[in-house]
């Protein structure tokens, strides 16, 4: 067979599946993206509702209660920031695609985790599923998602929702599995039943783990939705893109600020969930 | 021992093995049909002999203790016990019922009800306080918060813990945590209780405590026990009887006496050789027929056949009389020289000496 012909044969099955999936299953695609839109935009409607200073003194607050009292004061203080830096409206946008996809993911990804935890054959399954997720370059899930669902924040949303998705499986997985030996024993000699031993030994010691797969998710979430700007992402993101091509570099700047206090401020409050866990569990 | 023949049996372990490996099925046939040997199981199968052949009656308000070294087979046969591990070959009979042939909901209820066990790891769940982890049998049987808490305080009362009710594990000594696995144990009030090696990692001092209050605690309240340890002392200040375990095999059982007076083989005799005797060995074991005494008998100071060495020393040392005269329910039965209680002292029963 001839070499040079292969490659163009290839493109051409690639694309005939993809026109094939656009002709035949428009429906499907079309519901989706009005789903997944409908999801991003009623949770950015939230974040809108009310103005930037309360949603900074709230956030403030949380930070506060969650990590310190600085913290908290930091958090309030740099969320005003991004307002007067004139992106509040595209970091709202942002969280609330990193809110979105995150829900998504963890809705998936979590029992997913815990089935991989109490199944070894489908955690071997999918062990290389997610290396091979992890190891593509995270630009690869905009391309067919864009032929798909087409440019705007469904597409960003299932990109962002594949990267967040492995690492949450990766650790619930691993929690559920590290139950020390003793207890599994305890649970037995009690007499727990399966959804007993479960809920009541199981799960109480893979909650830190857990959190931790939640804190990696939320990260790479951050990190796809800048990325995800290209395809219409809309917010940061799209800022970032858009300043990029015109050349205005303090633009650019302006709003990376804003994504790594986001990040931080996400980082932070999730972090110290998973340890404030994993301090009882001493 | 008369009352032990006729107590109800509430553990009977009958002729049980267990091989592990993945051709135990082929192993354990070798070994019954063929007589195959512990290690050519191993070269010829890859099978290694967990329990072989064990046999052992608990009865009801008895402390069974099983003794022997780490890899002697004691761990995993208690596990036999409540069918954690599953036999390979062999029947346990838990109050008259076939363990082995329980399906799962049967087995949940015996465990939960009627097997409490106690572990050397504790296992005390680190995110629940005191409460919460002693009432967790109760709690996994479905009884009310209410109705569990007031059981698992009382069960705490019993093992002197009331006071850090609401404490977290992390903040109690070893010897405190035992005490709290014991009282999980308790509290769902089981007539047998399985102790895997509880004491062995807590420092001697607290060890013999929590010892002499096991057993007072138990005998109380009339439970069965089965207690494993790797320690001799243990077994002997613990078990009513002792098994004596080695290569997974149950070489002696009997009361301290018998087995520190008649141990069954050079290993037994070889382990109890440093135990003191003072303790353990009574006037009937020592003492010869009243015909073997010229002297006048009845001058003589007087003890009962279960009096041990110690206390027959200290009669001789206090009267500075040659012999004690041994009175079973008033009647003359034998007669203790200084010369018995020297053998005895030495392990030396009496028809040996003499």
């Amino acid at each position: 067979m001839d070499l040079s012909a292969f490659v163009p044969a290839f493109d051409e099955q690639v694309d005939n599946i993809l026109f094939w999936l656009t002709d035949h299953a428009a429906f499907f695609f079309d519901g989706a993206r009005v789903v997944l839109e409908g999801f991003y935009n009623g949770v950015l409607w939230l974040l809108n509702l009310p103005p930037f200073y309360v949603v900074a003194i709230l956030a403030g607050l949380v930070a506060w209660r969650s990590v310190n009292l600085s913290f908290g004061i930091g958090t309030a203080i740099a969320l005003a920031c991004c307002a007067v830096m004139g992106l509040w409206p595209e970091t709202m946008s942002t969280l609330a695609l990193v809110i979105a996809a995150s829900v998504i993911a963890l809705a998936m990804s979590l029992p997913l985790g815990v089935l991989a935890g109490l199944m070894p054959r489908l955690e071997r399954f999918l062990a290389p599923a997610l290396d091979l997720i992890q190891t593509m370059p995270p630009y690869i899930y905009l391309l067919p998602s864009i032929a798909l669902l087409g440019y705007g924040p469904a597409t960003a949303l299932v990109a962002t929702v594949i990267v967040a998705m492995p690492p949450a499986i990766r650790l619930t997985s691993l929690g559920i599995r590290m139950t020390p030996n003793e207890f599994i024993e305890l649970g037995e000699a009690l007499g727990t039943n399966r959804v007993q031993a479960f809920f009541k030994i199981r799960l109480p010691f893979a909650v830190p783990s857990i959190m931790a797969g939640v804190n990696q998710s939320l990260m790479m979430a951050f990190g796809m939705v800048v990325i995800a700007g290209i395809v219409g992402s809309g917010g940061l993101g799209e800022t970032i893109y858009g300043a990029i091509r015109t050349l205005n570099i303090a633009r650019s700047i302006d709003a990376s600020i804003a994504i790594v206090v986001l990040t931080m401020i996400l980082d932070r409050m999730t972090q110290s969930m998973a340890s404030s866990r994993q301090k009882m569990g001493e | 021992m008369t009352h032990k023949e006729t107590a109800e049996v509430l553990i009977d372990c009958q002729s049980v093995w267990k091989v592990f490996g993945k051709r135990s099925a082929e192993a354990i046939k070798a070994i019954t049909e063929r007589g195959l040997g512990k290690q050519d199981v191993l070269k010829q199968y890859g099978c290694v002999i967990g329990v072989s052949n064990a046999s052992l009656q608990v009865s009801r308000g008895e402390i069974f203790c099983i003794m022997g070294l780490s890899g002697s087979g004691k761990s995993t046969l208690i596990r036999l016990l409540n069918r954690l591990i599953e036999p390979s070959l062999g029947k346990v009979l838990v109050k008259g019922r076939d363990i082995g042939a329980m399906d799962a909901a049967a087995l949940r209820e015996i465990r939960a009800r009627h097997i409490g066990m106690v572990f050397q790891s504790v296992a005390l769940l680190p995110q629940r306080n005191v409460l919460e982890n002693a009432a967790f049998g109760l709690e996994v049987q479905g009884v009310p918060r209410d109705q569990r808490n007031r059981t698992a305080e009382a069960a705490l009362d019993k093992v002197g813990l009331s006071d850090w009710k609401l404490r977290y594990p992390s903040e109690l000594s070893g010897g405190m945590q035992q005490r709290v696995g014991l009282a999980r144990a308790l509290a769902s009030d089981p007539e047998i209780i399985l102790m895997d090696e509880p004491f062995s990692a807590l420092d001697p001092l607290i060890r013999r405590q929590l010892q002499d209050e096991f057993r007072q605690l138990t005998k109380e309240l009339g439970k069965s026990a089965v207690f494993i340890t790797h320690d001799l002392d243990e077994a002997i200040r613990i078990g009513d009887r002792i098994a004596i375990m080695k290569d997974g095999v149950i070489i002696q059982v009997g009361t301290a006496e018998e087995i520190v007076m008649n141990p069954a083989d050079q290993y037994v005799a070889d382990f109890v050789a440093g135990i003191s005797r003072l303790h353990l060995v009574k006037a009937h074991s020592v003492m010869v027929p009243p015909g073997g005494w010229q002297g006048a008998t009845q001058d003589l100071p007087r003890c009962s056949p279960e009096a041990d060495i110690d206390a027959l020393i200290g009669l001789i040392a206090d009267t500075g009389s040659d012999a004690i005269r041994v009175e079973d329910d008033g009647n003359l039965v034998g007669i203790v020289t200084i010369r018995n209680l020297l053998s005895g002292v030495r392990g030396e029963p009496q028809a040996r000496a003499a």
